[in-house]
């Protein structure tokens, strides 16, 4: 008896220890994110914020990117941007000083916001137009024979093809092959095929959760099938469309690789609206903040002159990506619990 | 079958003929409207699967047409004597190779000597005879270098001379073609002579086998005077390197008969198009002399890197979703899940931004720290190596794994858990026994789906992994994944924006995207065949 207890106790212990690992292992999993999210959070908010009203670094958010020019003059060290540089040398004509220019490091990113927003724009249009109705049709309409299943597995293994492998593509076809050069329009349509398969997969998935039993019963009421499709499944199904096509924001706006090559400048000087005529709008290259940031962070070096922009543009660009993913964690958790059959 | 009686009988009931409804013209409209509605949505599904259909195509087309331009390559490389020459510069490299490690013998025992604090001058006049033996060694081979450096010139000439012929051919021919003969016979294509040249090039390597015969006689009498060193280890390694030296010179003579045997004309087989890419060990690209697109250290750098990553994802991944699954409280796993969901929207450029500033500095200041002094290969060199890019990735492939598991193991049936407990089990014997083996195909592919996402990130690798086109050396044993090294994905973003369209470069950048596109492909049907593998086993 007395052994019994001693060896359940025993027992009891080595399932303890295990837990504590277990537990260990799932906390230092969110301790290692907190770590990246403080990390670039508190470096970067001190770009982004100040201590003085409007709290908010304006000329960060809405100037361009500049060169920084560091030299010493009369013992002290000045740090300006381009445009200060020039007019400093036009208020001290005469004197000379050795400055050195670091790429990128002063001004701000607004064309990069910019670019980032016009790309995620329209390839979102793209991709929710196409993937949304292939959805539909997959679905609704099709019936389930041996072709349409082969399509159904052809897109879901397209879903997990690499993204630098779309951005290859886009640039063999749309940049080099329709000759439309780095552009916007070669970023849309790489970036729009690139979410298309999870686009369809999740809606698709979304759909077909709807239960059989609101279709018969719309159905049997007379409606049309367009009727049924639009009043008693999309409405239910919405919320997973929706929350997929949120995490296909979050995923078009964050990805680098398939824009390094067919959208995106590491340097633009005319905001995007500014061109001669209005189709050269979709034929002109953007500056992207996800390519601005691998630019920042690989091009120039690392010193106390370039944090300011790498941490900056790394917050910025963290925290809009973030906010997207958190709407379709939050809308998603929502409809979790409303929709129950 | 009776009416209910609870509905007084209704009076004017509607007309049977709205029951059967007549083929009015508004009906014929609705009918149009459907089919409209559904040929929309099926020309949509339609245009889809046919734009993703083309993706594979272009891919294959253009990856293609790499075998055909780097046969042509291949055969260039022999036709105009390239291969000739590499054969000497091969024993010439070798040469170098060794003075290499000489130098690096010299390092290390400076190293021991270091640690006892002795001073620079003491190190030196300790050293002097071994300085003066390198830097004879080395002088061996002066003649050799000069052979290789007359031969390069020569042979890059010819070469340059036969591409553009086979240019100018290719636009005659274009020409005629076309039917624009005149135009045509305007295009003077130069003759070669590549005879006279090749035999050039045999008369310069001639007195290769004097030369070699010459450094053979010196270096054999160079070992015989070999100066001792004073430290044990660098002495080993210094026996070593003579035995290496041994070998060298024995090989000697074998080169002397490939010089001999080589023939310019002798045929390139089509599937060495092939087997040089697959099997490639070197990847140099715009290079004057002699480009490779072996795809092998890229290939080997990819596979390290995700190696590493998933060592310290599967661990972390699957533990967490035991725990979320299992142990933690209700209001504990609505706090984790979403959090641990959450971290897979982190952009990867941003996370390899946080390697580059955070990560790779603090893995190579841990590395110099006291307390990893017994490890061999510490303190290591290069921040961004194999295990830094690995262990951003891990943060990446960690989220996946976590989902799909926790899933896999939500998804047991409720019986098997309680069948457990019934029979005495505690809830580890439950979780180790039970509840694990019977996900265990889930969590398989949720750590294949994991591996899929790791393969085929870009941004980390490119920013962190170190970018050197090397296979790591592998005698290092585990050191060698503090190595830098390149990665399939990373080459393609680095050097895709400046190839000429059509050249064999851009062509073989498409075949690293078709491999790369074949592995995920084939890592995403495993996954899906073990789910289905799994639900059959559960029922």
């Amino acid at each position: 008896m007395i052994a019994i207890a001693s060896n359940s106790r025993r027992v009891r212990r080595i399932e303890g220890v295990i837990f504590w690992l277990l537990r260990l292992a799932t906390y230092f999993i969110l301790a290692c994110a907190t770590y990246i999210f403080l990390d670039i959070g508190i470096k970067g908010s001190r770009t982004v914020f100040t201590s003085t009203p409007p709290f908010i670094n304006l000329p960060f958010l809405t100037e361009p990117p500049q060169t920084l020019y560091v030299f010493a003059y009369e013992g002290k060290k000045m740090t300006l941007s381009d445009r200060q540089f020039r007019q400093w040398k036009v208020e001290h004509a005469g004197t000379e000083v050795e400055a050195s220019s670091i790429a990128y490091s002063a001004g701000g990113i607004w064309p990069c916001i910019v670019g980032t927003a016009l790309l995620v724009i329209g390839s979102m249009a793209l991709a929710l137009g196409i993937g949304i109705s292939s959805a539909i049709y997959l679905s609704e309409y099709s019936r389930n024979g041996r072709l349409i299943r082969l399509v159904r597995i052809a897109i879901l293994n397209l879903a997990g093809v690499p993204s630098i492998v779309f951005g290859l593509f886009g640039f063999g076809l749309f940049v080099i092959f329709f000759g439309w050069n780095v552009s916007l329009i070669a970023g849309w349509f790489t970036l729009g095929l690139m979410v298309l398969p999870a686009i369809i997969t999740a809606s698709e998935e979304s759909l077909r959760a709807v239960p059989q039993g609101l279709r018969e019963g719309s159905l049997a009421l007379g409606a049309s099938k367009w009727q049924t499709i639009r009043k008693n499944v999309l409405p239910y199904a919405m919320p997973g469309i929706l929350t997929s096509s949120i995490l296909g924001i979050a995923r078009v706006a964050g990805e680098t690789a398939p824009i390094m090559f067919t959208a995106a400048y590491a340097m633009k000087d005319e905001m995007p609206w500014q061109v001669a005529h209005w189709t050269d709008f979709f034929f002109q290259g953007v500056m992207a903040l996800p390519y601005h940031i691998y630019v920042v962070s690989s091009k120039i070096p690392q010193n106390e002159y370039t944090e300011r922009v790498q941490y900056g543009s790394a917050f910025v660009f963290l925290f809009l990506v973030m906010l997207i993913a958190l709407t379709s964690i939050v809308l998603r958790e929502r409809s979790r619990s409303r929709l129950s059959w | 079958m009776t009416f209910p009686r609870m509905l007084p009988p209704m009076e004017g009931v509607a007309d049977p003929r709205t029951l059967i409804p007549a083929r009015t013209s508004s009906r014929r409209a609705q009918a149009a409207l459907e089919q409209g509605i559904k040929a929309f949505f099926g020309g949509n599904a339609l245009v889809a699967v046919i734009v993703l259909a083309l993706i594979t195509i272009f891919l294959f087309r253009e990856g293609f047409g790499f075998f055909g331009q780097n046969l042509a390559n291949l055969r260039l490389y022999r036709q105009a004597g390239l291969e000739y020459v590499d054969i000497i510069r091969g024993v010439s490299a070798k040469h170098e190779a060794l003075s290499r490690s000489l130098s690096e013998i010299r390092l290390r025992e400076v190293r021991t000597m270091e640690k006892r604090n002795a001073p620079v001058e003491e190190i030196n006049a300790a050293l002097a005879p071994f300085d003066q033996f390198a830097t004879a060694f080395s002088d061996t081979a002066e003649n050799l270098h000069g052979i290789v450096s007359d031969l390069t010139d020569q042979a890059s000439a010819l070469k340059e001379a036969l591409f553009a012929r086979a240019e100018l051919l290719a636009q005659r021919n274009q020409l005629e073609h076309s039917a624009a003969q005149a135009a045509a016979a305007k295009i003077i294509v130069p003759e070669v002579d590549r005879t006279a040249a090749l035999a050039s090039l045999r008369e310069g390597s001639a007195n290769f086998e004097s030369v070699s015969a010459e450094m053979t006689a010196q270096l054999y009498s160079l070992l015989a005077q070999a100066p001792p060193l004073p430290d044990p280890a660098a002495q080993k390694a210094f026996e070593q390197w003579k035995t290496r030296t041994r070998e060298y010179l024995a090989g000697l003579p074998a080169a002397s008969e490939k010089l001999r045997t080589w023939s310019p004309d002798a045929p390139i087989p089509w599937y060495r198009s092939i087997s040089s890419f697959l099997f490639g060990r070197e990847w140099v690209t715009a290079s004057f002399w002699q480009d490779w697109y072996g795809i092998i250290p890229l290939l080997v750098g990819s596979i390290l890197v995700s190696i590493v990553a998933l060592i310290i994802a599967v661990p972390l991944g699957v533990a967490s979703a035991v725990y979320v699954s299992e142990i933690a409280s209700s209001h504990e796993k609505r706090l984790i899940k979403p959090y641990i969901e959450f971290i897979s929207a982190i952009p990867s450029v941003v996370l390899g931004f946080f390697g580059i500033a955070v990560v790779g500095q603090a893995v190579r200041t841990a590395s110099q720290s006291s307390f990893f002094k017994w490890v061999s290969f510490f303190p290591i060199s290069e921040r961004l190596n194999i295990f830094t890019a690995g262990c951003l990735l891990a943060l990446m492939a960690v989220p996946t794994i976590f989902t799909l598991s926790e899933d896999a193991l939500r998804n047991v049936p409720r019986g098997f858990k309680e069948a457990s407990y019934a029979l005495g089990a505690n809830r580890l014997q439950t979780i180790g026994r039970v509840l694990v083996p019977a996900s265990l195909s889930g969590i398989v592919s949720a750590v294949l789906l994991g591996l899929g996402r790791v393969i085929g990130e870009t941004m980390v690798v490119l920013l962190c992994a170190g970018n050197r086109i090397a296979i790591p050396d592998f005698t290092q044993g585990l050191g060698s994944i503090f190595q830098p090294v390149h990665t399939m994905t990373g080459i393609i973003a680095q050097e895709m924006g400046e190839v000429v369209r059509g050249s064999t470069h851009y062509r073989a950048l498409f075949m690293v995207g078709l491999v790369l596109f074949t592995i995920t492909l084939g890592i995403n049907y495993l996954a899906q065949k073990f789910v289905t593998r799994y639900r059959m086993s559960i029922g």
